[in-house]
């Protein structure tokens, strides 16, 4: 399969602490990746390197065989990187409507076809039902669901997915895999996810990219990973 | 945009169309300012309703409008000085926007800061006025005659008369007013929303939001050079207090009163707020700034959003749909931010 992300030798210090040290990733176009570790572990971190919202202290990011690692996050949007961040960015004060609208402007000048597209994505991302709602007014999940709505708005290619169960109930976490594994599956997106929820991560049955204090611990499939005693450890606090 | 804005706008014009005809003197040679004034005032409405953008220099655009009007009027272009003195108002206006708008915007100059140097440029434009006297005429002013208006194969139009002037000015305050709300409707009012909202989300969902606020920016300070070309032209003279500090401060009061998140509220509170100011000081000389800022404490006390939030609230009270402005189809966005 083409490979749509890689980094190497990816790095980032604030001040004495290194945040991210020395990680080579790698991921396939329109395959999902998990990526897990303890609190601190730079998680965040790196996926706002590969936003543009923090530049990397060494190291590169190649996307779709261009080198990135200079893009700001304008640019990085614009061919197709979305991001959901940790706490839900949306449009608090606008409909639902009109935050998905937002998002599908600027890649669809046409009046008929833009209100097709926007159908069809609050169609994907459950929020038909809620188009009039504020933003500001709906639970927390439907609040990641339509901020993963927005990077589907604007065909963003690779989704950077910062804890998109958050505050979700399970059967809203069961809703949202699926619709991860519809937009791999079907809509060849690829998608990075950090996570917490370990059954989400099971049920998602993608490869897992374990970091630990700033450094790939591990790479393989959720049982791998999952039965690995360093990881264990790790989780527990006993590792070093 | 409130709901039902358009009908009030509506019946609004229509009511000043038929003043002439109940009422002469004065009011009818005053009028016409206090509608430029309200033109300048919706400059800023689109800016900070729209954009979430306050400037301070709305008044410097207008002043360097007003001059541009005076100087092409004096350029010897017979007939056609009026329309150049337009232009070239609203280009001078949009132009000095354009280029502080894309050194700020660019530069990630927000809020406060950007009040404290649009401020400041209206100081410089009033200090530009006062020491360029051969060009200007100094603290003495420019003295401009009212245009006229070339209407091709039908002769001219010359706005010497009262009456004349009264109505040139009344077709256009709502041509532009239209073309504005127009604006605020398109994708670009949208997109100048969503900056308002989250700028965050916008740059990451791909909008250069620096050349959005200046696009924004020029296009306030080329209706605010527009303004003060027609307002020179009217009045018949021009002084650098046109550009002062007071004067820019006055607008962003007027705007604040009238309501930042309508278009209507900001041409009302243009209109009455500079007419409630004229009558003020002419019978409290002292004290009528005094005055006026209890007002505008008392109205933002009543109601954040001015005038125009307040009679949308009473109205949403009066027709029982408190919840009209949730249940309002998305499409047509105008219902929630009154």
């Amino acid at each position: 399969m083409a490979e749509l992300l890689r980094t190497e030798g990816l790095t980032k210090r604030f001040r004495g602490l290194t945040a991210n040290a020395n990680i080579d990733f790698r991921i396939e176009a329109g395959t999902v990746r998990c990526v897990i570790g303890p609190n601190g572990a730079g998680k965040t971190t790196f996926l706002s390197m590969l936003s543009g919202h923090q530049p990397p202290s060494a190291g590169r990011i190649f996307y779709d065989g261009r080198d990135i690692t200079a893009l700001p996050v304008i640019a990085r949007a614009r061919i197709g990187i979305g991001r959901k961040f940790q706490t839900p960015t949306v449009f608090d004060n606008l409909t639902v409507h009109e935050n998905i609208e937002l998002s599908v402007l600027r890649v669809e000048p046409d009046r008929i076809a833009r209100a097709r597209k926007i159908e069809q994505v609050l169609e994907a991302v459950r929020l038909g039902d809620q188009r009039s709602v504020l933003a500001v007014e709906l639970s927390h999940g439907q609040r990641q669901w339509l901020e993963v709505g927005l990077l589907l708005g604007n065909e963003s290619r690779l989704l950077l997915l910062d804890e998109p169960t958050a505050g979700m109930t399970s059967e809203e976490t069961a809703a949202t895999g699926h619709l991860i594994s519809r937009l791999a599956g079907e809509l060849g997106l690829t998608i990075i996810i950090i996570e917490h929820d370990i059954n989400f991560i099971r049920a998602l049955r993608s490869p897992v990219t374990v970091l630990h204090l700033g450094k790939v611990l591990m790479e393989g499939s959720f049982d791998e990973v999952a039965s690995n005693p360093t990881v264990r450890a790790v989780y527990l606090g006993t590792a070093t | 945009m409130v709901r039902g804005e358009t009908a009030v706008a509506l019946a609004l014009f229509a009511l000043l169309a038929l003043t002439p005809g109940a009422i002469d003197g004065y009011p009818i040679y005053i009028l016409p300012q206090y509608l430029l004034f309200g033109v300048l005032a919706m400059s800023l409405g689109l800016l900070w309703g729209w954009g979430a953008i306050v400037s301070f220099g709305q008044a410097a655009f207008f002043a360097i409008g007003a001059y541009g009007m005076g100087l092409a009027m004096q350029a010897g272009l017979g007939a056609w000085g009026g329309y150049a003195g337009i232009v070239c108002g609203a280009l001078a206006g949009g132009l000095l926007a354009a280029v502080a708008g894309y050194f700020l915007f660019s530069a990630g100059v927000k809020s406060t800061y950007f009040v404290l140097i649009t401020l400041a440029l209206s100081i410089i434009v009033e200090q530009l006025a006062v020491s360029q006297s051969e060009i200007t005429g100094g603290y003495n002013g420019l003295f401009v005659d009212r245009m006229v208006v070339p209407l091709g194969p039908f002769g001219e139009l010359p706005l010497s008369g009262d009456i004349a002037s009264y109505y040139a000015v009344l077709v256009v305050v709502p041509l532009l007013y239209f073309a504005l709300v127009a604006l605020t409707r398109s994708s670009f009012g949208k997109i100048l929303v969503g900056i308002r909202e989250n700028e965050d989300r916008m740059t990451a969902l791909g909008y250069n939001v620096s050349f959005y606020k200046t696009a924004a920016f020029t296009l306030s300070g080329a209706l605010a050079g527009l303004a003060g070309a027609l307002y020179a032209t009217h009045a018949g003279f021009v002084s650098p207090s046109l550009a002062g500090v007071t004067f820019s401060t006055e607008v962003v009061v007027w705007v604040a009163i009238g309501g930042r998140l309508s278009l209507l509220g900001a041409l009302a509170g243009g209109v009455l707020v500079s007419a409630l100011s004229n009558y003020l000081s002419s019978i409290s000389p002292q004290y009528w700034q005094l005055a006026l800022g209890f007002i505008f404490i008392l109205v933002i006390m009543f109601s954040r959003d001015g005038l125009a939030g307040a009679v949308a609230a009473l109205a949403r009270r009066l027709t029982g749909r408190r919840g009209a402005a949730r249940s309002a189809d998305a499409s047509d966005g105008e219902a929630r931010h009154g």
